[in-house]
């Protein structure tokens, strides 16, 4: 078999799979030239920006590089183009927010809770693009990230289970729920199973102190599960 | 939604609204705050709704879906008018019936009626049931009449008329001033006098001023700002609009906890529909003052409550608290007067501008006036949300209102004031509660967060709680916190193992004064509290862990041991059949014995064995009684079981 | 700009309005120790080495001099038995966790050989968290590169990643690090994300 480069993103495949699914795919939507020209506009609008820019083709690549990268990260099998799409589509949707928020810099923690509450979590090539176009610097991003226990910079489950370790919670025995919880879904606090289903937190008051031992599961609550209830809320949750 | 150009026309608006009220015969009030949402009280309000359309009746009978009425334990709860019958413990089931009798007829379903203990009367009325008895809902009250997601009804029980009396008959200073007379102290935890501050804001220099809702409510077992901020975000709103016009402030700010969505999305809802009808904006009500507010949430840390922190991040930056020798009135966000209030606190302004300062002070004690919301939690019967006149004790409130401990057990502490108080023991239970008595005991009130604890509490297991809790909490830029936090929090483990020392004892004293003097923000100069509290109250408890290796409540598990009682054992074999560790001797017929070197004293054993035989006792200590001889024939269980 | 007179140990001093008390004192003469102060960066106020006594009025509480703006009419106490102890108490916390030469030096200067206190090994992290470093990078060279990540214990210098590479090698950080933890390293950053 010869060896040519393979236009798929994530896993290796043999020459008739890869045939199978570029056959999946429509054709380009333009010509060659078309694109070409395209390119050629883009590049002289990126050069009116001035001379001190990195040059464009060195951008390009390295955005290239971290949209390859990103979809890798996330287990995704795509083309190359596909990849880089749905790299532009998330970038676009973060930049979404930010204009939703007016890019302005004192809305910073703001627009991360918004992309984090859209993905799951916080990807790097995300907050690369808020730093680059709200101009600040990375090291106050990660310091965010990382101070507040609602970002996550790993991809999260689908499903969010949070068990209250409030006082009152603690005095009717919370800690015991959560060992209990921990049993059934096999997740230690903070962490996300190897599925991706289930991310397990604890949190300091939700408010519920009537239900106390209480936990919410996306948003729904209970009170004190037992392993029963508990076994019956992993099957209910998909 | 037509913009409101004028007292007059807020007037005209209001009329209408009361008039469409007094319209409707019939309207049940359904709790759906945050706290009952755990209950089915989501499907109990869309019964109501269903039955009310069966019957034909949506254009005469009116659900509203509230804020929390406060009976938190008694959910799904809701309240029929015009006669104010309380049914409470309601199930879907139950909804068909109440609709037909109640609502469509004028009965009362007795069964659905709170039970009074003492004498087995069923009663109707919220303010006779003991609970409500000696309340008095100024702030809390208007809960159960609107739905948060609407302004018109806000208006029509008398919302945005103090604003309209401030702008028509108040000047900005009078407003201050009125403020200031009423002696409104901040229900935040600091108690700082509102006016005092508010005054400190207006005077100093420096443009734009800021006003700001503290909603980060962070005290664990505390939420009287959920329930006031989702149940009536516009009667917090309006205070903050009278602040800014007695300060001079055009920008204000609410920055609400991320645990809290409801409460984020009803104050939401408020600001838009406030701006819509022109009560927020350029030219409110016609006058030449204007306000914008926007919201912040926060993003998951209990320090960023504080407000030197909470500024910071209003200004996008982490929420960790800054060197405060200069105050935040007079130099708080972007170096500007900012005022920052506690949810509460705002939603009294509007009260102080109707009925006035005198009013005010009519209640409470001679230097706390007013009322004040608790949040009732932990080991009592009845939890919920309780709103007094300050002065009244604290066995008026957990026991009078709170009917006691549950289960029959004994008092033993009340947690009040967060991760910054203390406990307070039963032989301070007569102390009025307002926000100095309590700091005299060496506790504080706090945002009001109170939690009953009793004789299966351990409180160095308490001490050791709040300890991690603030440990967890801790932002880590100060030397004091961040280490004197990681040693006691080393230490008080240490001592709840089994392996505490004299020494750790004298460190922990030491290192509370230290961290009180050092620390940068109150967070690390209280955290001591709760540790030195249970010191002074219960130090031998304290002792008991460290001299002889024992847990007297039973809950440290390493200073616990788990016993079965052989008079007791009927070998039902449920312990032996679900021990992890495969501990449990056992056989048919003979009394099972824990092999206390396989036991991980994860306390299954105990939870399983039935409670008719309560076989499994959990003795303080680590070592249990001689074990009977295998083989020792188990007594037989009565007739009829199994 | 107006000026401010005040007591520092008994003499009085005038500076202009604004002026921390950690400056004050030095332009009498009197050094306040510190271990998170540095002439080139801006005052944190984190390490509280620098804690002076404040009498304003008839109360009297500890304050760290090197962000209190002086005021006037203040007496301020440099050097007094609890404020000893607190420096004690400081010393005695950081040595566990960063036992670096200076660290270890200073706290023998105040007497202590040895804490009583101890960390889990991996709680050694040879850093006293006064983000010298951080703010060098911040205010000075500018780079952001170094910065805060995580809190509580959990608090720790990193270096971004990507900008980690584009790190301009001035190598301050390493010059101005008491606590041991880039004086540790040999080449190479300590923590990169």
């Amino acid at each position: 078999m010869e060896k040519t480069k393979s236009r798929i993103v994530g896993v290796r495949v043999n020459k008739d799979q890869e045939a199978m699914l570029s056959e999946l795919q429509k054709r380009a939507k333009m010509t060659k030239s078309e694109i070409l020209l395209q390119g050629l506009e883009t590049l002289a609008e990126y050069y009116t920006l001035g001379p001190e820019q990195e040059p464009m083709e060195t951008a390009l690549r390295r955005m290239e590089k971290d949209a390859l990268h990103h979809m890798m990260s996330l287990k995704k099998i795509r083309r190359k183009e596909e990849a880089i799409r749905d790299f532009v589509r998330e970038i676009r949707a973060v930049d979404e927010i930010i204009d939703k928020h007016g890019c302005d810099k004192s809305m910073l923690i703001q627009i991360m809770l918004d992309v984090q509450k859209q993905n799951n979590w916080l990807s790097k090539p995300a907050l690369l693009w808020i730093s680059e176009r709200l101009g600040v610097p990375m090291a106050q991003i990660m310091r965010i990230a990382t101070f507040y226990t609602a970002f996550s910079l790993e991809p999260q489950g689908r499903h969010m289970v949070q068990v209250c370790t409030g006082t009152a919670c603690h005095v009717r025995g919370a800690e015991e729920l959560l060992t209990r919880m921990q049993g059934v879904i096999k997740v230690a606090p903070g962490e996300t199973d190897d599925e991706q289903k289930f991310t397990l937190k604890t949190v300091n008051c939700l408010g519920c102190c009537a239900m106390g031992p209480v936990i919410t599961v996306d948003g729904d609550y209970y009170s004190n599960p037992n392993v029963e209830q508990l076994k019956q809320m992993g099957e209910k949750y998909e | 939604m037509n913009k409101l150009t004028s007292v007059q026309d807020l007037n005209a608006l209001r009329a209408k609204l009361v008039a469409d009220r007094n319209a409707i015969k019939k309207s049940v009030s359904v709790c759906l705050g945050t706290g009952c949402r755990a209950y089915p009280s989501a499907a109990v309000a869309d019964a109501f709704a269903e039955q009310v359309k069966k019957h034909g009746l949506e254009k005469d009978i009116v659900i509203r879906r509230t804020g929390c009425h406060g009976f938190c334990e008694r959910g799904p709860m809701a309240m029929i008018f015009p006669e104010k019958i309380c049914y409470f413990q309601i199930k879907v089931e139950d909804v068909p019936e109440i609709v037909e009798r109640s609502l469509v007829n004028d009965e009362v379903v007795d069964r659905l009626l709170f039970e009074d203990e003492a004498t087995g009367k069923r009663i109707a009325q919220q303010h006779e049931i003991p609970f409500y008895k000696l309340q008095n809902q100024i702030v809390l009250g208007n809960n159960i009449l609107i739905d948060p997601k609407s302004i018109d009804d806000y208006i029509a029980l008398g919302g945005y008329s103090a604003l309209a009396k401030a702008l028509s008959d108040m000047d900005p200073v009078g407003v201050l001033q009125e403020v200031k007379k009423a002696d409104l102290r901040g229900r935040g935890g600091g108690g700082f006098p509102a006016g005092i501050k508010w005054e400190t804001t207006r005077n100093a220099p420096g443009e734009p001023k800021y006003v700001i809702v503290n909603a980060d409510e962070g005290d664990p077992g505390a939420y009287m700002d959920q329930a006031v901020l989702e149940g009536n975000p516009h009667s917090v709103l309006e205070g903050l609009i009278l602040g800014a016009y007695a300060m001079g402030s055009t920008q204000g700010f609410v920055y609400v906890r991320q645990e809290y969505p409801q409460a984020t999305q009803h104050i939401g809802i408020a600001i838009e529909e406030a701006k819509k009808y022109g009560l927020l904006g350029d030219k409110i009500l016609g006058s030449d003052f204007n306000f914008e507010v926007m919201i912040h949430q926060g993003a998951g840390a209990f320090v960023s409550g504080e407000s030197s922190a909470l500024m910071t991040a209003i200004e996008g930056m982490v929420g960790e608290p800054r060197p405060k020798y200069v105050r935040t009135a007079v130099k708080g966000v972007y170096e500007r007067p900012s005022n920052l209030n506690n949810v509460e606190t705002w939603a009294n302004v509007p009260l102080i501008i109707n009925n006035g300062s005198d009013w005010f002070r009519s209640m409470g004690t001679d230097g706390s006036k007013g009322t004040k919301i608790f949040s009732l939690v932990g080991k009592v019967k009845y939890t919920g949300l309780v709103e007094v006149p300050m002065g009244l004790s604290l066995r008026q409130i957990i026991f009078d209102m709170g009917g006691g401990i549950r289960g029959g057990k004994k008092f033993k502490a009340v947690q009040t004031g967060g991760p910054s108080g203390g406990c307070i023991p039963e032989q301070y239970l007569d102390t009025p509660v307002d926000f100095d008595e309590l700091s005299k005991m060496g506790s504080m009130m706090g945002s009001g967060g109170m939690i009953v604890m009793d004789e299966n509490t351990c409180m160095v297991d308490v001490a050791k709680y709040f300890t991690s809790f603030l440990a967890d909490e801790s932002c880590g830029k100060c030397v004091p916190c961040r280490e004197g936090l990681r040693q006691l929090k080393r230490i008080l483990k240490k001592i709840t193992d089994g392996n505490g020392e004299e020494t750790d004892l004298q460190l922990i004293e030491e290192l509370g004064g230290f961290m009180h003097d050092a620390s940068l923000c109150a967070l690390g100069q209280t955290a001591t509290n709760p540790v030195m509290s249970t010191f002074k109250y219960f130090k031998d408890e304290y002792e008991a862990h460290v001299k002889d290796k024992k847990c007297p409540s039973c809950v440290c598990q390493a200073l616990t041991t788990f016993y079965i009682d052989p008079e007791k054992c009927t070998a039902c074999g449920m312990c032996f059949k679900q021990c992890p560790t495969d501990a449990i001797l056992g056989d048919k017929k003979v009394v099972h014995i824990i092999e206390q070197e396989k036991c991980i004293k994860c306390g299954t054993c105990f939870n399983v064995c039935p409670t008719r035989f309560s076989a499994v006792v959990k003795i303080p200590g680590t070592t249990a009684p001689a074990p009977v001889p295998f083989g020792t024939k188990a007594k037989k269980s009565s007739k009829g079981d199994k | 700009m107006k000026d401010v007179t005040f007591k520092i140990d008994g003499s009085d001093v005038s500076v202009a309005e604004g002026t921390t008390l950690l400056e004050a004192a030095k332009s009498i003469g009197i050094q306040i120790p510190t271990l998170c102060h540095h002439q080139d960066v801006e005052s944190a106020g984190v390490c509280r080495f620098c804690m002076v006594e404040v009498k304003k009025g008839n109360r009297t509480r500890l304050v760290a001099s090197c962000v209190y703006p002086a005021e006037q009419g203040i007496e301020v106490q440099t050097d007094t038995e609890k404020i000893n102890s607190v420096r004690k108490m400081i010393l005695e916390l950081l040595l566990p966790v960063a036992a670096s030469g200076p660290i270890k030096a200073l706290a023998k200067k105040y007497g202590i050989e040895k804490s009583r206190f101890e960390v889990a090994k991996e709680e050694q992290t040879h850093c006293t968290l006064c983000g010298i470093c951080v703010r060098y990078c911040d205010q000075v060279t500018q780079e952001h590169v170094a910065g805060f990540v995580g809190r509580g214990v959990k608090r720790k210098v990193a270096l971004m990643a990507e900008k980690g590479d584009q790190c301009v090698f001035c190598q301050k950080c390493y010059d101005l690090c008491h606590g041991g933890r880039f004086i540790e390293i040999a080449e190479g950053f300590p923590e990169i994300l």
